[in-house]
This record gives C-alpha cells, sequence and structure tokens, in this order.
C-alpha cells in the first residue's frame, strides 16, 4: 500500500473571500482534489427580487470591493439590453475608460501584492517589500493611476456610483480628462516596466498534455480587446451570444462548496480570464502592447497558468494604452445618460471582469422592478479548472519538500486571482498523501 | 509643513462612519484650508496621500474591552495599531500592515496621530449610535484645536 501523507494549509493568504482545498494523493496518484469554498451564500440575486432596475448596478457592485466596476458595467449593459437603451458611442467610450482603471487597480493589486511574493519566495507583499522596495513603490504608483481614472469617472476608488443604466450621473469635461493625462503617461512607463520584470520571474514549468488542454473562453470583439462588448468565444469553436449563454453554459452545485461549479455543456471545465482574453484576442491588444510581448519572447498564446502574471501585466499595459487613447479622442456625451419607455423584459449580457467573464441576466416587470436576476462570476467558472489543474501538476512537483509543494498548490491557485467572495466567496488547504493519515 | 485628515470607513455602515462624519465636520468649520482625505478602504492608496504629511487619521475600531465611544489616541508611528473595522476585502491591506509597508518602501507619513473610536453598530445604514456621535464631536474639536495651534491660524475662521 502506498505510504499515506497530508499537507494540511488552515489559511490560504492572498486569495479574496473564505474557503479551503483539499488534496488527497499518494505515490500513485492525486485521488481527490477538492475546492472546498465555506464562505456563507450571499443571497445577491434574491435580494435584487423587488428592486428598481436603476438600482441593479450600485446594488451588485457591492459584491466584490475590488472589481466593483465589472459588476456595474455587466448589470447596465443587461438592464439596457431588457430595455432596448443604446448608450451613444461617447457614453461607451467613457465606460471602457473606467473599465481601464479596474483592470488597472485589479490586476496591479494582484500582481505586486498577493502573486509577486510566490515567485520570490516571500509570505507576503510586506516581507517582499523590505527587499524590494522599489518593486512595491512602482506598484504603488500604478495602482493610483488606476485609481485616479476610477475615482474620476465613478465619483469614487472603491465601490463607485456615478454609472447608471443608460450611461453615468455626470460626465466629465475634456479638461477634467485632460489632467489625467501625464499621470497615465508616467504610471505608463512603469506598467511597461513591470511587463519586463514579470516576464523574468522563475515560473515553474507546467503546460496541460494533450487530451487536458484549457478551453479558453472570452469575449471576442471584431475591433477592440474585449472589455464590455463581444461574443462568446472559445479555443474549442464556442461562438455565441450572450443571450445563448445559459444554453452552453451550466451551474453545478456540488455538497463540498458553497459557490456553484460553471461547466459548459458536455465538455466540463473551461478557464476565463486574462489568459482566455489574451489567447483569443492578441491581435486586438494595443500595437506596442504587442509589439513588446514580442520583443521580450512572450508567445501570443500562453498555456502555463504560471505564467498569467505576465499576461496580466501585458493587460494592465493595453488599458494605459486604450485609456489614453480614449482621452485623446474623447467628446463629451451631449447627455450624461440616454433613457427610454420601460418595459416587462428580460435582458443579459456578459462582460469582462479583471479575472474574467462576468454573466448577469435580469427579468423586470412594467413598473421596472427586478423579477429575477442571475449572475454568475468569473471565479465559479475558473473553480472547477482550478481543480483539475492541481489534479493534473500534483504528480510533477511531487518531489518537492513538502512546505514547498503546499506553497507550489497555493500559488497555482492564485494564478487565477480567484475571488471567492464574488464567487459565494479564504482558503483553507488541505494537502492529504494517501488513505487516512492526518498530520 | 502640511496637515492632512484621513478618514477612514464607510458613512453608510452605521458606526464605521464615524471617520467620515469627522472629516465633515472638519471641512464645514475650516473649507478649503483643510486638506482631507475620505478613504473607503483602500490602504495602498494611503501611502500615497500620506506622504510627506502630518496627519490625524480618525477610524471606527471594535474592542472587547472597551465601550462604545471609547477614544482611543495613538502615535501610528511609534505605538502599535490594532486592526481597522476598515477593510476592503481580505485582498487589501489592514492599517497595521499599511504600515509596515509604508515603512519598508519608505511612504510613511512624518507625523500619524490615530483617533480611534470604538463603535458598537456596523450594520448598513447612515448615522451614529449617540455615544460615538458625542465622541465624533469631541475628536473634530480636538483635532481643530491641535491644527489650530500647531499651523498658528490658516484654520482659524470668524466661524470655528
Amino acid at each position: 500500500m502506498a505510504k499515506s501523507k497530508t499537507i494540511k494549509v488552515d489559511y490560504l493568504a492572498r486569495v479574496e473571500g473564505e474557503g479551503a482545498l483539499h488534496i488527497r494523493y499518494d505515490d500513485s496518484g492525486v485521488h481527490d482534489v477538492k475546492l472546498k469554498i465555506f464562505e456563507p451564500p450571499r443571497f445577491f440575486e434574491a435580494f435584487m427580487r423587488g428592486r428598481d432596475y436603476l438600482e441593479a448596478p450600485d446594488i451588485t457592485a457591492r459584491i466584490c470591493g475590488i472589481c466593483p466596476v465589472a459588476y456595474q458595467m455587466s448589470a447596465l449593459h443587461a438592464m439596457e439590453h431588457a430595455l432596448g437603451l443604446v448608450p451613444t458611442p461617447e457614453l461607451r467610450a467613457l465606460r471602457r475608460l473606467i473599465y481601464c482603471g479596474e483592470w488597472i487597480e485589479s490586476h496591479v493589486l494582484h500582481i505586486y501584492m498577493l502573486h509577486a511574493p510566490d515567485f520570490l519566495g516571500y509570505d507576503s507583499a510586506v516581507a517582499m517589500a523590505k527587499d524590494h522596495p522599489k518593486i512595491v513603490q512602482d506598484g504603488l504608483q500604478i495602482k493610483k493611476a488606476g485609481n485616479a481614472l476610477v475615482r474620476l469617472l465613478g465619483g469614487r476608488e472603491v465601490h463607485p456610483i456615478n454609472v447608471r443604466v443608460g450611461g453615468f450621473y455626470r460626465v466629465p469635461g475634456t479638461t477634467e480628462l485632460e489632467t489625467l493625462r501625464e499621470q497615465l503617461q508616467q504610471a505608463r512607463a512603469l506598467a511597461e516596466d513591470t511587463v519586463r520584470w514579470t516576464a523574468s520571474l522563475p515560473f515553474p514549468q507546467f503546460e496541460r498534455a494533450d487530451g487536458d488542454q484549457y478551453e479558453f473562453v472570452a469575449l471576442s470583439h471584431p475591433d477592440e480587446y474585449p472589455m464590455n462588448e463581444g461574443r462568446i468565444v472559445s479555443t474549442q469553436g464556442l461562438n455565441i451570444d450572450a443571450q445563448e449563454y445559459e444554453q452552453y453554459f451550466r451551474e453545478e452545485h456540488v455538497e463540498y462548496s458553497n459557490a456553484l461549479h460553471s461547466v459548459l455543456e458536455q465538455r466540463g471545465a473551461y478557464m476565463v480570464g486574462p489568459m482566455a482574453r489574451y489567447n483569443l484576442n492578441f491581435d486586438r491588444l494595443a500595437p506596442r502592447v504587442q509589439r513588446l510581448a514580442e520583443e521580450i519572447g512572450f508567445p501570443p498564446f500562453c498555456a502555463n497558468p504560471f505564467q498569467s502574471i505576465v499576461v496580466r501585466s501585458l493587460e494592465v499595459l493595453h488599458a494605459f494604452d486604450e485609456a489614453l487613447r480614449i482621452i485623446d479622442d474623447y467628446r463629451p456625451p451631449s447627455e450624461p445618460f440616454v433613457s427610454g419607455t420601460i418595459r416587462a423584459a428580460t435582458g443579459c449580457a456578459a462582460t469582462e471582469a479583471p479575472r474574467g467573464l462576468l454573466y448577469h441576466r435580469y427579468s423586470v416587470d412594467d413598473a421596472g422592478k427586478i423579477t429575477a436576476a442571475r449572475i454568475v462570476p468569473p471565479t465559479s467558472q475558473n473553480q472547477k479548472t482550478i481543480e483539475e489543474d492541481l489534479r493534473l501538476m500534483l504528480p510533477q512537483f511531487m518531489h518537492l519538500p513538502e512546505a514547498r509543494l503546499r506553497a507550489r498548490c497555493e500559488q497555482a491557485i492564485r494564478n487565477y486571482d480567484p475571488c471567492i467572495s464574488c464567487s459565494t466567496h479564504f482558503l483553507q488547504l488541505h494537502l492529504q498523501r494517501g488513505a487516512g493519515a492526518l498530520g | 509643513m502640511r496637515w492632512m485628515v484621513i478618514s477612514l470607513g464607510d458613512r453608510f455602515r452605521g458606526d464605521d462612519g464615524v471617520g467620515p462624519l469627522v472629516l465633515d465636520e472638519l471641512r464645514r468649520r475650516y473649507g478649503e484650508h483643510l486638506e482631507g482625505v475620505e478613504n473607503r478602504g483602500d490602504m495602498t492608496q494611503l501611502l500615497e496621500d500620506w506622504r510627506d504629511r502630518q496627519v490625524f487619521l480618525v477610524d471606527a475600531v471594535v474592542a472587547q474591552d472597551k465601550s462604545a465611544g471609547e477614544i482611543l489616541r495613538l502615535d501610528g508611528l511609534t505605538e502599535s495599531v490594532m486592526q481597522s473595522v476598515c477593510t476592503t476585502s481580505s485582498h487589501g491591506l489592514n492599517l497595521a500592515e499599511a504600515l509596515e509597508l509604508g515603512h519598508a518602501v519608505g511612504a510613511l507619513p512624518e507625523r500619524l496621530n490615530i483617533y480611534a473610536i470604538c463603535g458598537e453598530n456596523f450594520a448598513t445604514g447612515d448615522g451614529l449610535s449617540p455615544q460615538v456621535a458625542a465622541s465624533a464631536r469631541r475628536v473634530a474639536k480636538e483635532i481643530g484645536e491641535h491644527l489650530h495651534a500647531q499651523t498658528g491660524g490658516p484654520f482659524c475662521t470668524s466661524n470655528p
């Protein structure tokens, strides 16, 4: 009988929310991987019922303190789909601009504060900062620029309050946006340094074998790197409109998790997030970002999840280029929002949250009250893939000493920047080697 | 010497709003003379905001052996700081970690006077518990007097 052993981590830090991971394995292989999310369900979908359609963006924004704009954007687009509202191109550009701010804020927090310490052998960003203060200072400067964008467009940098169905409550003047240009340009230079730095990190080598390869799923738009709009496409040929999402994707309840696991019908696990967006939309990144990827030898298709930190840094750079482009082209909208007639209807939309595809569906009655809501966050969609990653990569890393093996598993989870709070919503890790033994 | 008042907390979460309400009161008294920042939980932003400043920071806390409205006064640069009530999420830093990070990267304020006011109700909604509201007024008055004494007048108005 194979010798049994358990590795147990009671608290996986540097992820959002509360959960646990249990892995049972022995020399013959990995027998069980469970990402256990025990943070209580928050019932957002239930308490949306009866609320006014205009409240959806601000209520759902409260699901997450890191990506509130994503929740606002998916809610807005879904409501506008239901009500037949089409915001003007100027409003559309402003929405893209605030999304750029959130991508910068969220990705930079993950790159510098949560994920980089894994690669450099530190248990926290604070410990890393003691040896690498300049790196962390740069990260803070970049994040500050993202905060400035969200604050200007959203009224404040955490849980912005200025977006509404149809547009914004208030739109900025040209001068207000221009005041950000210098800060964004300075931060962009640091973001470029970040790409070079992340690409130089020591990456664990892991790529899935044929037959186990990822199905990457992301939005795709013919003219731009996807944020607010596009068709839902995959590396295995999926190409659907957001209205068809529920025909192709199904959420399953698993007894050990308070978050539903999302699967593609008849295909199973899939991956959303920066790697999926990048792999499916490389040619729509800003030209300077594509050139930099080529210059540093980073391929246009990334299959090693540990390199997601590089992809995030490339997306940060793209967000700066996109933000500067939008500011350069900005024409203030004639009206801050468009409005229409309230009607009983159902609408849905998917946008690209920093962590990946975020789907919302709402039904409203003829008084504009919400009668049904459905929200599928990116971490729910990635849970099964995280479990599969651990199952597939563990044999490759079993030679590592126990502490390093445990750390590698945590690092692998952080590849996904999981937001457990969004998906239900901290993580305990139990690595059990063989049958029976605990220790 | 540049003074700044920073509030931590969410004004719509009961007693967690004590920091923003102290800041409101100081702004009402001193208008544009007051450099104030309302921080809703992004501690990394603190490291940028308080750089090169002398800071009064007001926050709500929960302390098991303290009663609502009790005011704890700390020198944030020399004394250990308790867990703030104000956290964006487990993704973010708490105030003690922000101070440690600020120390590591050289992003600390020149002075940091912390007023931690003990709260009891952090449910969604506006309004402070009576004891916390009384402490908010006392802290606003105390900070105003400090600023006046330290700056020698820019905060002095005809209706202080």
